[in-house]
């Protein structure tokens, strides 16, 4: 069975949510600032190194 | 019973997950520092509600501190760092939301905090990661860590410089540095003699424990070997085959330890104790049985450990009868232990004569110089246990 590539889940992940965020945002049901993206992006980031640390530890 | 044991190590920073209310970081700090809990946990609430840092650097302490119980992630070093960037990130984009929420102190005051708390663990940690081994004697800080310490340094001096810099308070530190400054330097010229005697002195100091330690592990070394295998000889004398037989093994085993080499086949901690209990087997005529639960790297310090479980064992095969002896061992995370059983007829440790080197050079000396612990339990008509630990 094939190993779970867990750098690249969390990275899809992170990616998804941003993206439903934004959609969200987009269709008026929550009002996302501008001082919300590098937040956002950082936790993005930050989660995807820690996977990706993990991973290979 | 009497009890004879070497001294233990000061125990390092770890969560005290039984004190703890949440992750048992305000506990483990508290006990490390020696005040109580509740003050470390009001500073950690001060913080939080004053801008929030508090939250944050909780969790970051919690994922970098080890648990008590010695359960820990161990990383390679370019995963260590990138999981630590990640923890930051994840720090630092918290701040920015509660920034963004107005859960917020200054920005003229929250910035250097962090940057200030960021330096100060890595120095902290350095401190603790370069901290000599005890075997070694000497303060010897590696390139990489001190590199880090360094780094951690530029971060808490750039903080204060951060913190002025936004208060507006630099140009008048200015002259305050100017003073500082020079009064350093007219001081360090002052005290410069004096400061080189003193280094000059350590130096010859530690030079002189470092001769005086390696001294007592050659002792302890040829008392392991060569005494005993002259004393085996002199029993079985009647056999020449088996004297000429063990003249050989102890040529090769001191040929061996004079170039430095290792026995072939004996990188392992496991493997190198399990023949060793096979060696005393042999030389003694006494079933060694072994236990060993995990395993890890012969290294120097796994390596003294072998040899002062070897002489316990020789101790047990000489005095315990025909029974046989147990061996127990466990290398599980940072900690290595050792235990050695008979049902012999036992003895009593403090009655053991000062030139006897078995027990006080080979075991509790030579767990000590590797800073490790030693203790002997026995007691007379009770058989004994030896137990040897190394924190790694």
């Amino acid at each position: 069975m094939k190993r779970v590539d867990r750098t690249s889940l969390v990275a899809g992940l992170v990616t998804i949510g941003l993206g439903v965020l934004l959609l969200v945002d987009q269709l008026g049901a929550i009002d996302l600032g501008f001082g919300y993206t590098p937040s956002a992006v950082l936790a993005g980031l930050g989660a995807i190194l820690v996977a990706s640390g993990l991973e290979r530890g | 019973m009497t009890a004879v044991s070497a001294s233990a190590a000061a125990p390092p920073l770890r969560r005290d997950s039984e004190r703890g209310l949440l992750g048992g970081v305000c506990a483990g700090f508290a006990r490390r520092l020696g005040v109580d809990p509740i003050v470390v946990r009001a500073l950690f609430v001060i913080a939080a509600v004053a801008g929030g840092i508090g939250i944050p650097a909780y969790g970051l302490a919690w994922a970098l501190i080890p648990a008590e119980n010695g359960e820990r992630l161990t990383l390679p070093a370019r995963s260590s760092w990138q999981v630590a960037s990640g923890i930051g990130l994840l720090a630092l984009a918290a701040l920015l939301l509660m920034r963004e929420w107005g859960l917020w102190f200054s920005d003229a005051i929250t910035w250097p905090v962090v940057l200030a708390a960021a330096g100060g663990a890595l120095v902290w940690r350095q401190s603790v990661a370069a901290a000599p081994p005890r075997s070694a004697g000497g303060l010897r800080i590696p390139a990489d860590a001190a590199g880090r310490a360094l780094l951690g340094t530029g971060l808490v001096v750039g903080a204060g410089l951060v913190f002025l810099w936004l208060n507006g308070a630099l140009a008048a530190a200015k002259d305050v540095l100017l003073a500082v400054v020079v009064v350093l330097v007219a001081g360090g010229l002052v005290l410069a003699p004096w400061w080189l005697r003193l280094v000059r002195g350590l130096t010859a100091e530690r030079a002189e424990r470092i001769r005086s330690q390696e001294r007592a592990e050659v002792a302890a070394h040829l008392h392991d070997s060569v005494l005993q295998t002259l004393a085996l000889m002199q029993k079985r004398v009647e056999d020449p085959r088996e004297v000429a037989s063990l003249a050989r093994r102890q040529e090769r085993e001191l040929r061996a330890w004079l170039n430095g080499r290792r026995e072939s086949g004996a990188d392992s901690f496991g493997r190198r104790l399990e023949a060793a209990a096979a060696e005393v087997e042999e030389d003694h005529g006494v079933p060694v049985d072994v236990v060993a639960v995990g395993d890890t790297r012969l290294d120097a310090r796994a390596e003294a450990l072998v040899a002062a479980a070897r002489e316990a064992m020789v101790n047990a095969a000489k005095f315990a009868g025909d029974g046989p002896v147990s061996v127990y061992a466990e290398a599980e995370g940072e900690r290595v232990a050792v235990y050695v059983r008979d049902r012999g007829p036992g003895f009593d440790p403090a009655a053991v004569p000062p030139d006897r080197r078995g027990l006080r050079e080979s075991i509790v000396g030579r767990m000590e110089r590797h800073g490790g612990r030693a203790a002997v339990q026995s007691a007379p008509g009770e058989g004994t246990e030896v137990e040897l630990v190394m924190e790694r």
